[in-house]
């Protein structure tokens, strides 16, 4: 057999075996090795949205989801560990001590009603899943969207919403907006930057100069979807414990989170 | 032939005391005849041993009883037996004729002629004629009151009401002081003083007959059943519904001629249909009685119509359908939800409840350890300092639900207030299964354990975060609060198949008294899942779960099985609160005449009895009527407040009730809004047939006879047998009657006979 031949066998079998893998890590949405309290039934679960990129621009695993993971794992899973200890601390929700992930792909989603979505500008919905996320959201579930940044991050996201409610209005939150004040008031809102600013000292990505509090609300006024613009919510919880990242900031955003999460258990 | 036999009339009989004229002790009769009657047995047993084969047997003794009865007839002679009876003194009495001159009395149901005509004929073929012999005779015609008439071409069958009764005891008023012997009475029985299914003939009226000890003698005009007919019986539903809501009613009817046919209920506002159902008729003249539910739509004052739509060939359609004032009402009332911890449940039941505009929950949800998040206030001091504390402030809500809250959460105040909020102010409370409810939040061994309508088990490790499924109960069938669908078979299938509950609570063994409307089925047991009671005044009920949010997401989108379930239980809830002024009536359907009384219970802000309060009612109706009528105190019933005014007008009426304090008018204790209606007319469309039981009733009460219209040769003879009026007492001897001839020949000659067949003469 010619060298070539041999190569191409080899980069044939190192393709598929590579493609195996990303299958299964997509099957399993990357987790499932960890067991520490997986088993434990809560009241509450959270739940990170599981969901395709945008094929066109990064490919089919998203953004370095090839060669790493996917978009809607960013800070996966230690900000969602790390926010609900805060949470177990200071609420008296009975909530599961680790995540779960939930995908759009199965009717599984409907048994949490209260999903988180991150890096969003990058999901891409089927019709099918479009239409289960926005029967998702009618019956009353609750999806709240963060660390996505700037005029483009927010068309590409905005393709996606426009999928699943195409006729619903997105507006800015007031400081008075009962979501801000279920758990804490919550009313000098400031701009939540991801762990960048630890090393680059500026609270804003892209083009979002300014933090963006906004919401999709359903027929009787209650949000149902509650976006992050501009801000990096998650990455405040996973980096909470580092003492370079400002704490200012990580506790506004376990207090954003936690009177989001109120607002979805209440309304 | 019975005079013939007996030489006196029936009525001699029947109304005379029998009396034994001979001077011997009435007790030696019985004596010499039992004495007669044991000397022949004994001269037989003697006897027997020689008697010829033939009578050794049962014949001896049919001689024996031959020979016996002949014996004691003779004895009975010796004793002279006579009849003593009242008659009334002829041409010295008034028989007072009174027709029915009701509309029903039009209907051609006697070989095409009407029953007025058919009683008008028989006056004037002989009855009136015959009565005119023997005595004098006033007419009268009678419907919804009595009138005094000339003759008989007066009387025309026009008068929208039939009150028997009532004409009856104005007679014996009008007439306290003539000589009334007997009433002969025409009519066809169709009495509906009560309206519709009003049946009877009032106390009063049969004693003021008794007193004057005045016999009614009835003549029955009509066919008792119709040929082809449906009619609605009676139609039974809340006078009070909340807005949109859906409401049950009970309609009763009968059919006669349809038997198993498929015939349609319906419900209709006006000229617009709101409810229909395709039900089967029963057999031939058994009373049938449905159930349908309706949407009452928005609020106001209604009178809706109940009916059958008409079947082919009926013979009344006046009488397929009814209607029946309600008052809905959009008045919000407020449910009190305490919850322990944020969850689900929390959520979803508020959502249900956002889309009742009837309902207002205002909840305090404990979010941390001290903070507690309050939602629905009416103001900011609203449950500031959270859960009440003083009865003015608990007892503003209607029902209460609580959460996954333990026991200890409420301190032995509140404990007691809950109680008392439930026994004395008559409100509802909810008990959710959870983490910390029931027993896992130590409600066994709380104070209230006896407010709860099951056993709670033992041990806190009740609550399980595994799936349940639900069936419905027999009770639960039938119950309005698990109705998600009209038909009962459907609708136990919708709950059979409900998605899963997320988690649920063994709640324990039902008390007696308690009644449970659905079970759950999880982990190969079967459990009580929604549990309800009575309590002192009030109510409590279980949800023994926390999970039926599933019921919301898991469904398709749209299914109403979630909201529905939890709007009907929190309507029922509080359903039966009162509030601080509770106004009724008898009745809210007034069959012509218009007479009510208004009654409010008055409670203050503790809702204790308020004894000194201005009530008054400001009614208003048809016709541009608008009035105010003073509630008066009742002098038994503290709190209690009547007051008395005559609707005039047929119509829907509507009074507002409202309760001030004495001292302070400017500030309402509260008020409440009634509805009723009078209609005229409407009655006597109804139970048309002859009432023949009724009127049968009535002759036997008073010592008169049911005619009927063929057969009143005898009626202007017999009737002359009354102690009322100016009546003297005959007696009439009986040796001489012709059955004792016959007696007398016939008894020997049977024994003889008898002895002949044997051969042994």
């Amino acid at each position: 057999m010619k060298p070539s031949r041999v190569a191409l066998v080899v980069v044939a079998v190192a393709m598929c075996g590579m493609g195996l893998w990303a299958l299964q890590r997509r099957g399993d949405y990357g987790f499932g090795y960890d067991d520490s309290g997986s088993n434990v039934k809560g009241e509450f679960y959270w739940s990170r949205m599981a969901y395709n990129s945008n094929m066109e621009r990064y490919g089919a695993y998203g953004r370095r989801g090839f060669w790493g993971f996917a978009a809607w794992s960013r800070d996966y899973p230690k900000a969602d560990r790390q926010f609900l200890i805060a949470m177990h601390r200071l609420t008296r929700i009975n909530g599961r001590s680790t995540e779960q992930v939930v995908s759009l792909d199965n009717d599984d989603i409907f048994n949490y009603p209260w999903i988180y979505a991150v890096q969003v500008q990058d999901w891409t919905f089927t019709p099918a899943q479009a239409k289960r996320l926005r029967e998702y959201l009618q019956k009353g579930g609750f999806l709240m969207v963060d660390d996505f940044h700037g005029t483009e991050d927010w068309e590409n996201f905005m393709n996606g919403m426009r999928q699943v409610l195409p006729n619903r209005p997105v507006e800015d939150l007031q400081s008075g907006d009962e979501i801000f004040h279920t758990l804490y008031d919550v009313d000098n809102k400031m701009q939540i930057p991801g762990e960048q600013y630890v090393w680059t000292g500026r609270t804003y990505e892209k083009d979002g100069y300014q933090p963006k509090y906004r919401a999709i609300r359903d027929d009787r006024g209650r949000i149902i979807v509650a976006i992050c613009h501009n801000m990096h919510l998650g990455d405040a919880w996973e980096w909470a414990d580092d003492p370079n990242y400002p704490e200012t900031f990580a506790s506004m955003a376990f207090r954003v989170g936690l009177d989001f999460i109120i607002y979805g258990m209440t309304h | 032939m019975f005079q013939f036999l007996f030489k006196y009339p029936s009525p001699v009989f029947t109304k005379g005391r029998f009396e034994l004229l001979g001077s011997w002790p009435a007790w030696l009769l019985p004596v010499f005849i039992a004495v007669a009657a044991g000397g022949l047995a004994l001269l037989v047993q003697w006897r027997l041993r020689h008697a010829v084969p033939n009578l050794k047997s049962w014949r001896a003794w049919a001689i024996w009883g031959a020979q016996s009865a002949l014996v004691a007839l003779i004895l009975v002679l010796l004793w002279q037996p006579a009849i003593t009876v009242a008659e009334l003194s002829s041409q010295q009495n008034i028989i007072a004729v009174v027709v029915d001159d009701s509309r029903s009395m039009a209907i051609a149901d006697n070989n095409g002629e009407t029953r007025e005509a058919a009683a008008l004929a028989a006056l004037e073929d002989g009855v009136l004629a015959g009565l005119k012999k023997r005595f004098q005779t006033r007419l009268y015609r009678f419907g919804g009151g009595l009138t005094q008439v000339e003759n008989p071409q007066g009387i025309a069958p026009t008068d929208p009401a039939t009150h028997i009764g009532d004409s009856l005891k104005k007679l014996v008023t009008d007439t306290a002081d003539l000589p009334v012997g007997a009433v002969l009475l025409l009519s066809d029985g169709a009495e509906n003083t009560s309206g519709l299914g009003g049946t009877g003939v009032g106390l009063d009226a049969l004693q003021a007959l008794r007193n004057r000890r005045l016999p009614v003698h009835v003549i029955g005009f009509g066919k008792v059943e119709a040929a082809h007919d449906v009619e609605v019986e009676d139609v039974s539903v809340a006078p009070r519904a909340t807005a949109n809501a859906r409401v049950a009613t009970t309609i009763s009817l009968t059919e006669h001629g349809y038997a198993g046919q498929k015939a349609t209920l319906t419900v209709r506002n006006g000229d617009s249909l709101v409810a229909e159902r395709e039900i089967t008729l029963a057999p031939e003249g058994r009373v049938q009685t449905e159930s349908l539910f309706f949407p009452v739509g928005a609020a106001g004052a209604k009178s809706l119509t109940f009916g059958v739509e008409p079947l082919p060939g009926e013979e009344n359609l006046n009488n397929n359908a009814v209607t029946r004032p309600i008052l809905v009402s959009d008045a919000k009332r407020k449910i009190l939800y305490v919850e322990g911890e944020p969850r689900w449940q929390y959520k979803f039941i508020r959502r249900a409840e956002d889309d009742d505009p009837t309902v207002q929950v205002v909840s305090m949800l404990r979010t941390s350890e001290n903070k507690v998040y309050r939602q629905g206030i009416t103001n900011p001091n609203e449950l500031a300092e959270g859960f009440p504390v003083r009865a003015e402030d608990l007892f503003g809500y209607a029902g209460i639900i609580i959460g996954s809250v333990q026991a200890d959460y409420f301190t032995p105040l509140e404990q007691e207030l809950l109680r008392e909020y439930v026994d004395q102010r008559g409100g509802g409370i909810l008990f959710l299964g959870g983490d910390s409810s029931l027993s896992d939040g130590g409600w066994a061994g709380s104070s209230l354990s006896d407010l709860l309508p099951t056993f709670l088990p033992a041990g806190n490790q009740n609550f399980h975060r595994d799936p349940a499924t639900v069936e419905l109960t027999p009770a639960g069938m039938d119950s309005p609060v698990t109705r998600l669908l009209d038909d009962p078979a459907k609708n136990a299938d919708v709950w059979r198949e409900l998605t899963y509950l997320a988690d649920y609570e063994d709640p324990g063994a039902a008390k007696p008294g308690a009644t449970v409307l659905v079970d759950m089925h999880a982990n190969g047991r079967r459990m009580p899942f929604l549990i309800t009671q009575q309590y002192g005044h009030g109510r409590t009920a279980i949800v023994a779960s926390g999970g039926t949010w599933r019921w919301q997401m898991s469904e398709p989108l749209g299914d109403p099985a979630h909201d529905l379930f939890w709007q009907q239980l929190l309507r029922w809830l509080i359903a039966e609160s009162p509030g601080p002024v509770t106004a009724s009536m008898p009745a809210r359907l007034l069959a012509d005449a218009g007479q009510v009384q208004i009654s409010a219970e008055v409670r203050n802000a503790q809702f204790q009895p308020s004894a000194d309060a201005d009530v008054a009612a400001h009614i208003v109706g048809p016709g541009g009527v608008n009035t105010m009528v003073d509630l008066t105190p009742s002098a038994d019933t503290p709190g209690l407040y009547q007051g008395d005014w005559t609707a005039e007008k047929p119509g829907t009426y509507l009074a507002e009730v409202t309760a001030s304090p004495a001292s302070d008018q400017s500030d309402p204790l509260g008020s409440d809004v009634l509805t009723f209606q009078r209609e005229d007319g409407v009655a006597e469309n109804f139970h048309t047939g002859q009432n023949r039981r009724l009127l049968e009733q009535l002759a036997e009460e008073t010592g008169g006879r049911y005619w009927k219209s063929t057969d009143l040769k005898n009626l202007p003879r017999d009737i002359s047998y009354s102690e009322a009026g100016i009546s003297v007492r005959s007696t009439k001897e009986l040796w001489d009657m012709p059955i004792v001839f016959l007696l007398l020949l016939g008894l020997p000659l049977l024994e003889w006979l008898l002895r002949r067949k044997w051969g042994v003469i």
